[in-house]
C-alpha cells in the first residue's frame, strides 16, 4: 500500500464544525506522528470530542479535512474503522452478555481480530471472562472498554477521556495500560481534563478551548515556552509597594496579583531571581505571612494560553 | 408529610410511564370495552335470487330490504350462469350469509286449488352463526307471512322451507387462538424493538457499533431475523398450548400460519423502529409502544367482531395493519384456505412493510 504519509498517523487540517450556529470546532489542524501517545487538553466544551468524532468517521465536518492512516477518512470510512480502535465517552455494553461474548461479537465485525481470552488478559480482567459489565468496578469497566477497542488488533486507538471518574488507583492503572498498548506499537490518541495525566502520559500535546486549538507541542516544551521554572506564591501583611514590586527585579513577573495582599510571582531566571528576591524581602522588612515556591506544570501552561482555569 | 406527598405526585407526573399506565391506560380499556356492543348481533349480508318478478315479490324483497341486521346485495352474474346455484355455493362457501330464493309462480299460487300446491320459498343460510341464524330465520318467516292474502293465509310451513347447509362448526376459542397470536406477535414486535433501540442509543451502543466496519443494513438484519426467530417460537408455543391444553382445532396448513404470522412481524418490528427516534427513553419506548398495540389489538378484531364498531371505525379498523394478518390467520387455520388464497390480506400487509420500512429509514436516528 502505498502510503504517502507514512510518519503521520492523523493529519488534521483546517477542520471547522459547526452545530447551527455554534461552532464547536474552529479552524483547528494537527498532526499526530505514527507510534506517540497523543493528548487533547481542555475543559469541557472545548470540543475535543467533536474533534474525535470527526476522526472516527462519525460526523462529517463543516470544513476542512482528515487523513488517518493515510486514508481519507470520508472516502474510505469502513477501512479506516477496520484498522482503528476507538473508545467513546460514556459508552456502556450490552447488558445481557458476557465480556467474552462482547468482544467476540465485536470482533466478528472486523477482517480481522484477536481473541477475547488474550485481550481480557492484557488488561486484567482474564478471570471476569463470564461476567457482565454492570458487575465490574470503575476502574475495571473502563479497562474493559479499552480492551474492546483492541479487538481489531489496531494501528490506532482512540482514546476520549478513559479516566474521568475514576479513583487515583484506577486512574494509575489505565495509565500503565495506555502505556503497555503503546510500547506494543500502537499509536494512542486520548483527551483528558487531567493536567497532571496529559504531563505523565502524552509524549505531545494539544490544548484546547472554545473550539480552537490553543497549542501542539510535548508537555516539556510548552512548560519551557514558559520561560519560568517557579512560580511563588506570597501573602504579605502589607500591599506591596510599586517601588518594591520593581526591586524584585531580574527576571520576576507579577502576573496576578489576587484578593487582598496575595501574589503569584512567575520566577525567570531561577533560582537566581529567586534568591534575589529573598533577599529584596529581607531588606525592605516586607513581614511574609505565607511563602510558596512550586515548580512550573501545565496548569501554568493553560493558564497562560487561556486565560482560565482548567479544573471543572 | 405534605410536602413528600406533593413531591410523590409531582415526580409520578412527571413520570410519563407511570401516568400512562395509571390513568391512560385504564381509560383505553373502558373506551375499547364501551365501543364494543358485544351483545349485538352483527349483520349478515342476504342476496335474494326473485325467479318470479310478481308484485308481492316485489314487495317481499322491499321488506327484506328494510331489516336492520341484513345488508340486501345483489348477485355479480357473469352472463351464463345459474343466479341460484351461484348464490347456494356462495353460502356453502361462507362468502354469503343468508340467500332466499322466490321460485316461478310465487304469485299464482292459488291457494283454493288443492290440487296445485303453491310454489314455496327457500331460504337458505350456513351453520355458521347460530344466534344470528335464529333470529333472521324468524324475521324472514314473518315477513313471508305477511305476503299472504289477508282473507285467507296459509300455515307458514306450507310456502317456506329453510335448508340449512352444515359448514364447520368454529368454536370462538379457534377465532380467539389467532388473535392471541396476532396480539402476542404484534405487542412483543413494536415494545422490544422500541425498547432495545431506545436502550441502546441511551447507552451509546449504537453509536459504538457506528465506529466499526460493520455495514448499517447488517445491524438491522441482525434484530430483524432475532425477533423473527423469537415470533416463531412464540407462534409455536401458542398454537401447542391452545391445541393440546385447550383444545383448538387448526383446521387450515400449520405452516402457512407461520409465514402469515412472520409476514406481520416484520411490520411491526418496523413500527417498533418507527416509535424508537420519539422516544427519549426506554420507558418512554415501551409507553409508546403501549400507546400503539392496544388500539390496535381492538379495532384489529383480535377478540370481538369489529362489525359492531359504531361510525366509521369499522370502515378505519380495514386499515390497520393487525387486521389484515389476522384475516388471513383465521382464513387459513379456520376456513382451510391455502395460503394463495389470502393474497388481498398479504398484499396490504406487504404494503404496510414497505411504507414503515421507508418512514422507519427515514426517521431512524443513532444517536
Amino acid at each position: 500500500m502505498l502510503d504517502t504519509d507514512a510518519g503521520q498517523a492523523v493529519r488534521v487540517e483546517g477542520l471547522v464544525k459547526q452545530f447551527g450556529s455554534l461552532t464547536a470546532v474552529d479552524d483547528v489542524s494537527f498532526d499526530v506522528k505514527r507510534g506517540e501517545i497523543f493528548g487533547i487538553l481542555g475543559p469541557n466544551g472545548a470540543g475535543k470530542t467533536t474533534t474525535l468524532e470527526i476522526i472516527e468517521g462519525l460526523l462529517k465536518p463543516t470544513q476542512g479535512t482528515v487523513s488517518v492512516l493515510g486514508l481519507n477518512v470520508f472516502k474510505e470510512p469502513n477501512k479506516v474503522k477496520a484498522r482503528i480502535g476507538v473508545q467513546l465517552q460514556s459508552s456502556a455494553y450490552h447488558d445481557y452478555l458476557k465480556l467474552t461474548e462482547i468482544l467476540t461479537l465485536l470482533g466478528s465485525f472486523y477482517p480481522k481480530r484477536v481473541s477475547p481470552t488474550e485481550l481480557l488478559e492484557r488488561v486484567g480482567l482474564a478471570d471476569k471472562a463470564k461476567s457482565r459489565v454492570k458487575e465490574l468496578s470503575g476502574g475495571q469497566q473502563q479497562s474493559f472498554t479499552v480492551a474492546a477497542s483492541l479487538v481489531n488488533d489496531p494501528e490506532l486507538v482512540i482514546l476520549d477521556e478513559p479516566t474521568t471518574g475514576l479513583d487515583p488507583q484506577a486512574r494509575r492503572n489505565l495509565w500503565s495500560l495506555i502505556q503497555e498498548i503503546n510500547e506494543r506499537g500502537v499509536t494512542v490518541i486520548m483527551t483528558t481534563h487531567y493536567m497532571e495525566e496529559a504531563e505523565a502520559l502524552c509524549q505531545r500535546l494539544a490544548i484546547m478551548d472554545h473550539g480552537r486549538l490553543v497549542s501542539v507541542d510535548s508537555p516539556r516544551n510548552m512548560i519551557n515556552q514558559l520561560d519560568a521554572t517557579y512560580t511563588v506564591k506570597l501573602v504579605v501583611a502589607n500591599p506591596l509597594t510599586d517601588a518594591q514590586v520593581a526591586s524584585f527585579n531580574g527576571g520576576v513577573e507579577v502576573i496576578q496579583a489576587a484578593e487582598g495582599n496575595a501574589y503569584l510571582l512567575r520566577m525567570h531566571n531561577s533560582p537566581k531571581a529567586l534568591g534575589n528576591m529573598l533577599e529584596e524581602i529581607n531588606r525592605s522588612e516586607i513581614s511574609l505571612e505565607h511563602l510558596e515556591v512550586t515548580p512550573v506544570t501545565l496548569e501554568d501552561v493553560f493558564l497562560e494560553l487561556t486565560g482560565n482555569e482548567l479544573q471543572d | 408529610m405534605l410536602t413528600l406527598v406533593i413531591a410523590n405526585l409531582k415526580m409520578l407526573a412527571r413520570n410519563r410511564q407511570a401516568t400512562f399506565w395509571a390513568i391512560l391506560f385504564p381509560l383505553l380499556l373502558v373506551v375499547a370495552f364501551g365501543l364494543f356492543d358485544i351483545n349485538n348481533v352483527g349483520s349478515g349480508n342476504l342476496v335474494v335470487v326473485d325467479l318470479d318478478g310478481g308484485p308481492r315479490a316485489k314487495t317481499l324483497q322491499q321488506a327484506l330490504g328494510q331489516v336492520e341486521i341484513l345488508d340486501l346485495e345483489s348477485l355479480d352474474l357473469k352472463s351464463g350462469q345459474d343466479a341460484e346455484t351461484e348464490a347456494r355455493l356462495k353460502v356453502s362457501e361462507k362468502d354469503l350469509d343468508y340467500l332466499v330464493i322466490i321460485p316461478q309462480g310465487f304469485e299464482d299460487g292459488d291457494p283454493e286449488e288443492e290440487s296445485q300446491s303453491p310454489a314455496r320459498i327457500t331460504l337458505v343460510y350456513n351453520s355458521r352463526d347460530r344466534g344470528r341464524n335464529q333470529l333472521v330465520d324468524a324475521l324472514i318467516r314473518s315477513l313471508v307471512a305477511e305476503t299472504q292474502p289477508e282473507n285467507n293465509p296459509l300455515p307458514i310451513s306450507q310456502i317456506l322451507t329453510t335448508q340449512v347447509i352444515e359448514v364447520p362448526e368454529v368454536d370462538y376459542f379457534d377465532e380467539v387462538l389467532m388473535g392471541l397470536i396476532g396480539l402476542g406477535i404484534m405487542t412483543n414486535s413494536i415494545i422490544s424493538i422500541a425498547v432495545r433501540v431506545s436502550t441502546f442509543r441511551n447507552q451509546s451502543i449504537l453509536k459504538r457499533l457506528l465506529v466499526t466496519p460493520l455495514p448499517i443494513w447488517k445491524y438491522f438484519a441482525g434484530e430483524i431475523l432475532a425477533h423473527l426467530v423469537l415470533a416463531a417460537i412464540q407462534v409455536a408455543i401458542f398454537l401447542a398450548v391452545g391445541v393440546f391444553a385447550f383444545g383448538a382445532s387448526i383446521h387450515g396448513n400449520v405452516g402457512w400460519i407461520f409465514v402469515i404470522a412472520l409476514l406481520g412481524t416484520v411490520v411491526f418490528l418496523n413500527i417498533g423502529f418507527i416509535l424508537s427516534a420519539w422516544a427519549r427513553s426506554p420507558a418512554a419506548a415501551s409507553a409508546l409502544g403501549n400507546l400503539v398495540a392496544l388500539p390496535m389489538m381492538f379495532f384489529a378484531g383480535a377478540f370481538f367482531s369489529t362489525a359492531t364498531l359504531p361510525w366509521v371505525l369499522p370502515e378505519a379498523a380495514r386499515v390497520l395493519p393487525l387486521t389484515p394478518m389476522l384475516e388471513a390467520l383465521r382464513d387459513v387455520a379456520i376456513d382451510s384456505a391455502p395460503l394463495w388464497e389470502t393474497w388481498p390480506q398479504l398484499g396490504a400487509m406487504g404494503i404496510w412493510v414497505a411504507v414503515t420500512a421507508l418512514i422507519a429509514s427515514r426517521v431512524f436516528r443513532f444517536s
